[in-house]
């Protein structure tokens, strides 16, 4: 009201309260929801057709066998994207101040280099994964203090954690392949029941148990909250900050266990981790379009994996150039991050 | 303070700051058990900040809080919610991506029994039972917040609070978004929720409201307490004139000038959908006052002057001068001078200097193919000690002045721009009232010097101070005009308001 009013007569005010509320149901609500309806059905169309026009030009496509592997090959980009997520409920889906974790793939690759050289001066597979787990949580919890603690936004803290972390693996590794063997990495690596890798039981069980907590639990109602609308978690009496922080932690953690899946993938710990940062950061963006709120969610980001997977999976089987995953992955996060942003701005209009 | 001995709130000479404003200076409120306690006062008074100090969202930086007999150093939310205070907040507190029942539950979640993991089902059931219970209403329980209307969010709002169980529930204007059956209905939950023993704590700007529900009110004035009365013994009336500053000769420093020949003519002047039909004239050394409900067109009417929106009918003159382009930078070429209200955002450049920001309209003048810095500065130290700006020199960053004393570089600009007609758009929103008071001296000093100045506020008062006539818009026309030194208040509102007017045409 731009007028202030020290004292209106009480017919007038019933006459402003009146004239001020128009009918109640209002149709933008109903608009925005057709809308997302219609980029929930287009990913899944989208999902389908790439699935179809794969299988239908590439032999092999949908075989058990083909699948399995894909998931397997998911596996690792999967694991990262899952923590991603976590950071993005946790933050909010704002592309540039909320939550983002762009230092994940350095952390995986400093945390393979870990496992692998632990490995390698003769420690056990024990003490190697309990190396590689404090590392990726040590990742986290630097960024946890940088956001929280010194206030950065995530993006730009992630970044330069990011560099840091990338430098470390390159004084670790001196710029070189690490390789590693035990029982333990090729029972990772094998071939499971039914033909399928081991590694895609993982990623299927991984998901399970994280899309238990963040999905069903207080726990992830709350997160969803912190992330959605500070102020009203706030108000709630929840610990905001702690949460951030714990995301963060989540997601260094998820770090420190996806490289232990490259170490055994790779049989060692290889340069060149970085690549990994988009490819997991379209899957986390994208799984958003596989929830009925356009929120992220766990098992969104599942499908995303394989969406990701089958993609780059049947590139090669087409002998495509591998060149233009990049390109196709970069266009992804481009529409995914538009469309929903003009979403959200439609909901606050 | 009557029943002070069983207050179950009881602030005592709270302070509260924020930058260089004085939100609260002094404030008290003893709010006794059972009751239901009134809060009134006018924007800026510091009702909703001393609400958010209860609910623990800001701390004071001086008084006692005192809960229940205790006093609290500090209140965090969840301390106030676990002492059984609980608020509907005038902002919707609700994550607009969850269902109606984790909104509802948020916090205090139902688990499966012997699992960490929520019960949905319990909480679609037991939502749509206390919705049906209190509100006698039924939402939809896969609806998301987003996609309820404001009244829906405000019930789910005020069950969230009752699901606590409270001891105390404080509304923050929750009528403000409510039809007038909801009203109603939330009225007749207030009242039962007292039946029950539960203390309200009830902020209202409506003073019928007040009157009709509340036992006691506390009224705030300017941050802090002007009386605290048993609603039974006084009126809404009075209530109005305690919210009124009455002693209106000191704040408002003016002085006598004779309007000069008239520098701005508006005739017929139009703007589809907006306005219509709005004439009036400015003279030299007159100070004309605009006012308006949000929608009136008051604000456009100064848009449209400064050249921001073009007319779609009508004309301007300026010294006789027949006006026609919609372009600001013609305006300020015809000495037109437009004081904003967001100054943060459009008044003054917050990163620069206060002589970068002092010479940003008038750089010609100290420029010849490079900027004549000594000149610059000159200038400026003129007009710091001209306006009595307050700032560590005249290379402090904007940004690090107060929001009185930003407004005054806002207004130095154009001074050094040598404006002659200023349009000044709510030039003492979030300003001190110390700060209030130099800038309507300035205005005063303005029209002294042979500027026409027209002021848009939704401070009647102080319209009524600074003016010396006083034009009223609604619905887009003008209804009245007043004589500034011969009207009240309560004239102004009756028509700013059109209490007269809507019921016509309401019917």
């Amino acid at each position: 009201m731009l007028v202030d009013v020290p004292y209106i007569p009480a017919t007038a005010l019933e006459v402003e309260a009146q004239r001020a509320f128009e009918p109640a149901r209002t149709s933008p609500a109903f608009a925005r929801r057709l809308a997302a309806l219609a980029l929930r059905g287009g990913a899944l169309a989208v999902f389908l057709g790439v699935l179809i026009v794969f299988s239908v030009t590439a032999p092999f496509f949908l075989t058990v066998g083909n699948i399995g592997n894909v998931l397997g090959q998911s596996a690792i980009s999967g694991v990262l994207a899952i923590g991603l997520t976590i950071v993005i409920i946790a933050g909010g889906s704002n592309v540039v101040t909320g939550g983002i974790d762009l230092s994940l793939a350095a952390n995986m690759g400093l945390s393979a280099a870990v496992y692998a050289s632990l490995a390698q001066a003769g420690h056990g597979d024990g003490v190697a994964v309990l190396g590689a787990l404090v590392t990726g949580l040590a990742i986290g919890a630097v960024n946890a203090a940088a956001i929280t603690l010194a206030g950065i936004v995530p993006l730009l803290a992630t970044l330069a954690v990011m560099n840091v972390v990338a430098g470390l693996e390159l004084v670790l590794t001196q710029n070189t392949v690490v390789p590693a063997s035990s029982e333990f990495l090729s029972a990772l690596s094998a071939g499971g029941p039914l033909g399928i890798p081991v590694l895609a039981y993982i990623l299927l069980g991984f998901t399970l148990v994280v899309a238990a907590i963040v999905q069903y639990t207080p726990l992830g109602l709350r997160l969803y909250a912190v992330g959605a609308f500070p102020d009203a978690a706030r108000a709630a009496g929840l610990p905001v900050r702690s949460f951030v922080a714990g995301s963060f932690l989540a997601s260094g953690l998820c770090g420190g266990l996806a490289g232990i899946l490259s170490v055994s993938y790779l049989s060692g710990s290889t340069t060149g981790a970085g690549d990994m940062l988009l490819p997991v950061v379209v899957t986390a963006l994208l799984g958003t379009v596989f929830s009925r709120r356009l929120v992220p969610t766990i098992t969104g980001t599942l499908l995303s994996a394989l969406f990701v997977g089958f993609l780059v999976n049947g590139f090669q089987l087409l002998n495509i150039s591998s060149t233009l995953v990049s390109g196709v992955q970069g266009l992804l996060i481009l529409l995914v991050v538009s469309a929903t942003t003009l979403l959200g701005r439609k909901e606050n209009a | 303070m009557a029943e002070s001995g069983e207050a179950i709130i009881r602030l005592e000479n709270i302070v509260k700051r924020f930058g260089g404003a004085q939100a609260l200076s002094g404030a008290s409120l003893a709010v006794a058990r059972g009751s239901i306690h009134g809060l009134v006062g006018q924007n800026g008074a510091g009702k909703s900040t001393l609400i958010k100090l209860i609910a623990g969202l800001h701390r004071a930086d001086g008084g006692a809080v005192e809960i229940d007999g205790k006093s609290y150093d500090r209140l965090t939310p969840h301390l106030a919610e676990e002492l059984g205070i609980h608020f509907i907040h005038q902002d919707r507190l609700l994550v607009p991506t969850f269902t109606v029942g984790e909104a509802l539950f948020l916090g205090r979640e139902p688990r499966i029994p012997g699992t960490p993991f929520l019960d949905r089902a319990a909480m679609r059931r037991r939502s749509a039972e206390i919705l049906e219970r209190y509100f006698g209403v039924s939402l939809p329980h896969s609806a998301l917040i987003a996609e309820l209307s404001a009244a829906e969010k405000q019930i789910v709002q005020i069950t969230r609070a009752l699901i606590a169980d409270p001891k105390v529930l404080v509304f923050d204007e929750p009528t403000a978004a409510l039809v007038r059956r909801e009203a109603d209905l939330l009225f007749q939950l207030i009242r039962r929720l007292s039946a029950e023993g539960v203390t309200i704590l009830y902020i209202s700007h409506y003073l019928g409201e007040i009157v009709d529900l509340c036992d006691t009110v506390t009224v705030l004035r300017n941050g802090r307490d002007v009386a605290t009365l048993p609603v039974a013994e006084t009126s809404a009336a009075k209530i109005g004139a305690l919210m009124v500053n009455r002693d209106i000769g000191e704040l408002y420093p003016k002085s006598d000038v004779t309007p000069g020949e008239v520098i701005l003519q508006v005739d017929d002047l139009v703007l589809a959908g907006r306005y219509e039909a709005v004439s009036f004239s400015l003279r030299r050394g007159e100070v004309l006052g605009l006012t308006g409900l949000v929608g009136s067109g008051a604000k456009e009417v100064v848009r449209t002057l400064f050249g921001l929106d073009r007319p779609t009918g009508g004309t301007v003159s300026v010294k006789g001068e027949t006006v026609f382009s919609a372009d600001p930078a013609a305006a300020t070429e015809r000495r037109l001078a437009l004081v904003p209200e967001d100054r943060r955002s459009d008044g003054v450049a917050l990163d620069l200097s206060v002589t970068e920001n002092t010479t940003l309209a008038s750089l010609g003048r100290f420029s010849h193919g490079l900027i004549n810095r000594g000149a610059e500065r000159r200038q400026t130290e003129d007009l710091v000690q001209r306006l009595q700006i307050k700032t560590d020199g005249v290379d402090a960053l904007v940004k690090t002045l107060s929001g009185g004393n930003q407004q005054k570089v806002a207004i130095a600009k154009w001074l050094s721009r040598q404006s002659e007609i200023y349009l000044l758009d709510e030039p003492t929103v979030g300003v001190d009232i110390a700060a209030k008071v130099e800038i309507y001296r300035l205005i005063g000093e303005l029209a002294e010097r042979g500027a026409g100045v027209l002021v848009l506020s939704s401070d009647i008062e102080e319209l009524l101070g600074v003016t010396d006539r006083l034009l009223v818009l609604f619905r887009g026309r003008v209804t009245r005009q007043f004589i500034s030194s011969e009207t009240s208040p309560d004239q102004v509102l009756a028509d700013v308001t059109g209490a007269y007017e809507t019921l016509l045409h309401a019917g």
